[in-house]
């Protein structure tokens, strides 16, 4: 089976994730941290994989339209099994990337 | 066995006239040596009856009042001297208004703290709880000596911030350590333990589940070894210690060894039908929970919900540090306990 | 493109490269075949994301689904999880070998045995304490135990310490220093690089496998016997794919863990090794240990709580992160979906196993705070920092599983071993039930999880079953 390809599906949002959590990442290192989220999630277990292209194309979706943030973040909030731990994984792969390749990154994603 | 002191010149014993207090204060009676007895009886009706429990005696002074005012520790520690040991029973377990167990709890021994710390006092030991604890996560699970705090409900929650409070007085220069019992039983029990003894009769006690949880009991006669251990045990400053039988019986156990105990008594007991499924202990739990958090205490409701819990714990460190030996089982204890309500003409 | 042999093993781990010694050394003509590469060590930063891109399968991000879902990893390499794992060695524990040959009717399993072979193993893969002082992390769970009276020790590893004494400069004896060598030197061949597809099967009987290369491009291996050993996931995942009926992926059973990160007044994280300390004083059902800690990983366990967290992740230096790891009553699923590569993986965690896991976290704290933790976060949404005991008390009432992070790394009892039709999907040797030459020889077989690391039962397990294959002859082919 052929794969879609993920960044243009998880991209838009794992960059919003980013700046979010970590305002002060240079955007250089932000494009590096979101294809290394996508290339990632490329290789996730395929039932996996699935189901995380189409939790993110909701979130995608969301994210596009103005006032679309707000409603993404409430989503998150909201205790619906398996669609919180999306969000999840794309912050998990991005700080693990962060702090792993610039373990002085400051607490708001600055360069130390 | 570890190293002990002799017995104060005065003893101070808070809740009295309570169920371990009286226990407890028996036994000082019989003591040689303890000279001066301090007693705080709750009420004047209280202190009528523990006059009448002390009999004629030298050197027993009975003083009227509440652990939960301040002024009440001042006036029961004013003027004692250094060669003086408090023991802190008193408590409130089954209340009638949730925000008694911080003002009685919490707040007295606070006060206790504070009033033992200005006099000087030798040692102060405070009776805890297993309530701090919560329960055991897995029915074979043991309490150890030293185990996090995770309070059960508003009593559990008012005696850890009492060990809060005992924990910060020996921080600030207080001798003080604490004793915890798991359930306890025996003579001077109140009406609700006969309604125990009624219920294995009638075959009614509600076994949860499989009545595989374990629990960690004591007799109140073991407890009172303990508490006078620990409070004559100079190493045992700034420890916790459970006091409590050798090993935790099931529930099973514990309905079965009853029911001997009242049939070697000449009682008759029917077997036990009582089962409940575990979902209804978790669901009294819930309800217990519920109106504990709108300040309604409901007795029935908190007994049960805890009853689909194991709550056991491990007495060996009490053992090897202050010398803590259980010395009557559970059934010795049980058939003691139903001689002494049977004494007392009290039905079971 | 075709291959043939004798015995064809599926898999190079703890289970595939003990079988193929054992096979090749009897004489046999035996093919192992991996999916993963052949990776040196010390090639790849243990620990790090580049090990999980070439070493783990799908770059260690698989997840067994539930509430909460439970991330696991699996290793995808020559020598599979032991090229990555922590290294650390506990044998099966006498009574448990005892209550699996009881309750699951394993025939001739005599616990001696095994423990003899485990006599073997230890010297063919050289499990050892370290040489010199333990590091920093492994010393805050002796010591916070030691505090506590908690029964604690070090666990010994298949390591080598050719560079002095420092406990973190170890040479791990994973199957490619060890027993993957061995076999190949008594003529097995391995190939990497390919993924089994499917076993053909024909009346009770595999006749051939189908292996897809990265190219594309498929090759048929034929055989007289075949060992899968591709582990408690891929190895049911490959029975179901090729129509094998039975109890095959049903009850598959891991050590659930969730962890903290502690931080101390001192420096002490080691990036790229973990503690060799256990505390086994709630042992089975609650066991602490140390997790690996480089910054990457202490910044994770702080991502469930970040807003608050946060402010902590630059002081990683003085960090290290701790899991509490259950026995669990739970139990979960692999099943394989047609048309689907990977097989969908599921896991319920009980009631009981939530309290334990609560239990366990509070407990793992309060040991951090007797070692001299400064801080404690736990890692759970909605999570309090923890400064002193009543921040404990805090902590437990505010967990629950569902928000918290769980994780496993051990995945077992996916095609138990035994005589019980309705629990084992495999014989007391491991050959699957219904099957004349079908076999599974890796950590599927353990009837239930062991409550420690389960690696060594795995090698013990398959060396047994490998052995009793070749005194038999594999007659019943």
């Amino acid at each position: 089976m052929r794969q879609v390809p993920a960044l243009p599906i998880v991209g838009s949002f794992a960059e919003r994730l980013l700046v979010d959590d970590l305002p002060d990442l240079q955007p250089a290192q932000r494009r590096e941290v979101v294809a290394f989220i996508a290339h990632r999630v490329d290789s996730l277990p395929s039932f996996t994989r699935f189901g995380v292209l189409a939790i993110g194309t909701v979130f995608r979706m969301l994210v596009a339209v103005p006032g679309g943030w707000l409603g993404a973040k409430l989503l998150m909030k909201l205790p619906l099994p398996f669609v919180g731990e999306y969000p999840r994984l794309m912050r998990s792969l991005g700080f693990a990337y962060v702090w792993e390749h610039w373990p002085t990154t400051t607490p708001t994603g600055a360069l130390a | 066995m570890p190293e002990t002191w002799s017995v104060p010149n005065t003893t101070v014993v808070t809740g009295a006239n309570g169920w371990l207090g009286r226990a407890l204060v028996h036994r000082l009676l019989a003591e040689p040596g303890r000279r001066q007895l301090r007693l705080l009886a709750h009420s004047t009706a209280d202190a009528h009856s523990l006059r009448e429990f002390v009999g004629p005696r030298n050197g027993v002074d009975i003083l009227i009042g509440d652990v939960s005012r301040a002024d009440t520790a001042q006036r029961l520690l004013y003027g004692v001297s250094k060669d003086t040991d408090v023991l802190h029973t008193a408590g409130v377990i089954h209340p009638t208004k949730v925000r008694q167990f911080a003002e009685v709890n919490t707040n007295g021994t606070r006060h206790i703290t504070e009033a033992a710390l200005d006099a000087g006092v030798r040692r102060l030991v405070h009776v805890s709880s297993n309530s701090p604890f919560g329960t055991n996560p897995h029915a074979s699970d043991t309490f150890r000596a030293d185990e996090p705090f995770n309070p059960y409900l508003g009593y559990g929650k008012s005696k850890m911030f009492a060990e809060v409070a005992v924990n910060e007085a020996v921080a600030a220069g207080l001798d003080a350590t604490i004793v915890r019992p798991p359930w306890f039983y025996g003579p001077f029990q109140p009406p609700r333990q006969t309604t125990f003894f009624r219920m294995v009769r009638a075959g009614k006690f509600p076994v949860i589940g499989k009545g595989d949880q374990r629990r960690s009991m004591v007799y109140v006669d073991n407890l009172v070894d303990g508490i006078l251990a620990a409070e004559l045990t100079p190493a045992a400053r700034g420890n916790g210690y459970w006091i409590a039988d050798a090993r935790a019986y099931t529930v099973n156990e514990i309905v079965e060894t009853v029911g001997r105990a009242l049939v070697d008594e000449g009682l008759s007991v029917k077997p036990p039908t009582t089962h409940l499924p575990t979902l209804a202990a978790r669901v009294a739990e819930t309800g217990d929970r519920v109106l504990q958090a709108v300040g309604v205490y409901q007795q029935q409701l908190h007994v049960l919900g805890e009853m689909g819990h194991t709550i056991a714990c491990d007495i060996s460190r009490s053992t090897a540090e202050i010398g803590y030996e259980p010395k009557v089982e559970l059934y010795e204890g049980m058939r003691r306990s139903i001689r002494w309500c049977l004494d007392q003409g009290l039905e079971l | 493109m075709s291959l043939d042999a004798d015995i064809l093993i599926i898999g190079s781990g703890a289970g595939g490269a003990t079988t193929a010694t054992v096979l090749a050394e009897a004489g046999l003509d035996v093919l192992i075949v991996e999916e993963g590469a052949w990776v040196e060590q010390g090639s790849v930063v243990p620990f790090s994301l580049d090990q999980m891109d070439q070493q783990y399968r799908s770059g260690g991000v698989t997840v067994a689904l539930g509430m909460p879902s439970i991330a696991y990893t699996e290793g995808r390499c020559a020598g599979g999880g032991t090229e990555v794992n922590s290294g650390l060695y506990w044998r099966p524990p006498g009574e448990l070998l005892e209550r699996w040959r009881h309750d699951f009717r394993i025939a001739d399993f005599d616990p001696d045995d095994l423990l003899s072979i485990a006599d073997e193993v230890e010297t063919a893969i050289n499990v050892r304490t370290v040489p010199g002082p333990h590091s920093a992390p492994s010393e805050v769970l002796r010591s916070g135990a030691a505090a506590l009276g908690w029964q604690h020790s070090e666990v010994p590893r298949w390591m080598t310490y050719p560079h002095g004494d420092d406990a973190t400069k170890g040479e791990r004896q994973s199957m490619t220093r060890t027993y993957l060598p061995r076999a190949m030197k008594a003529g097995a061949r391995l190939v990497t690089g390919r993924r089994i597809d499917r076993l053909v099967i024909d009346g009770g009987r595999a006749t051939e496998a189908i292996a897809s290369l990265p190219d594309g491009s498929t090759e048929r291996i034929t055989f007289r016997h075949v060992f899968v050993c591709g582990g408690a996931i891929q190895s049911p995942a490959l029975l179901q794919r090729s129509g094998v009926k039975g109890h095959i992926g049903r009850t598959l059973a891991v050590h659930p863990t969730v962890k903290l990160a502690a931080r101390f007044a001192d420096e002490l994280n080691v990036p790229d090794d973990v503690p060799v300390h256990q505390v086994k004083e709630f042992a089975p059902h609650l066991s602490f240990g140390g997790s690996a800690s480089n910054p990457g990983l202490v910044a994770l366990s702080l991502l469930d709580q970040w807003p608050t967290f946060r402010r902590a992740v630059t002081d990683w230096p003085r960090m290290s992160v701790y899991y509490a790891a259950i026995t669990s009553q739970g139990r979960g699923r692999v099943m394989s979906v047609p048309r689907m590569k990977d097989p969908i993986v599921t896991y319920r965690l009980t009631h009981a196993d939530r309290e334990l896991l609560r239990s366990g976290l509070a407990r793992l704290a309060l040991l951090m705070l007797e070692a001299g933790a400064e801080e404690v976060f736990p890692s759970f949404r909605g999570a309090p920092s923890v400064k002193n005991r009543r921040d404990v008390a805090t902590m437990q009432h505010a967990f629950s599983a569902t928000k918290a992070t769980v994780m496993t790394v051990h995945l077992c009892s996916t095609v138990p071993m035994g005589e019980v039709a309705e629990r084992c999907g495999a014989d007391s040797f491991g050959r699957v039930h219904g099957y004349r030459n079908i076999h599974v020889n890796d950590a599927s077989l353990l009837p239930t999880a062991p409550g420690v690391n389960p690696q060594a039962s795995v090698m013990a397990f398959a060396i047994r079953n490998a052995r009793h294959f070749v005194a038999t002859g594999g007659s019943r082919a």
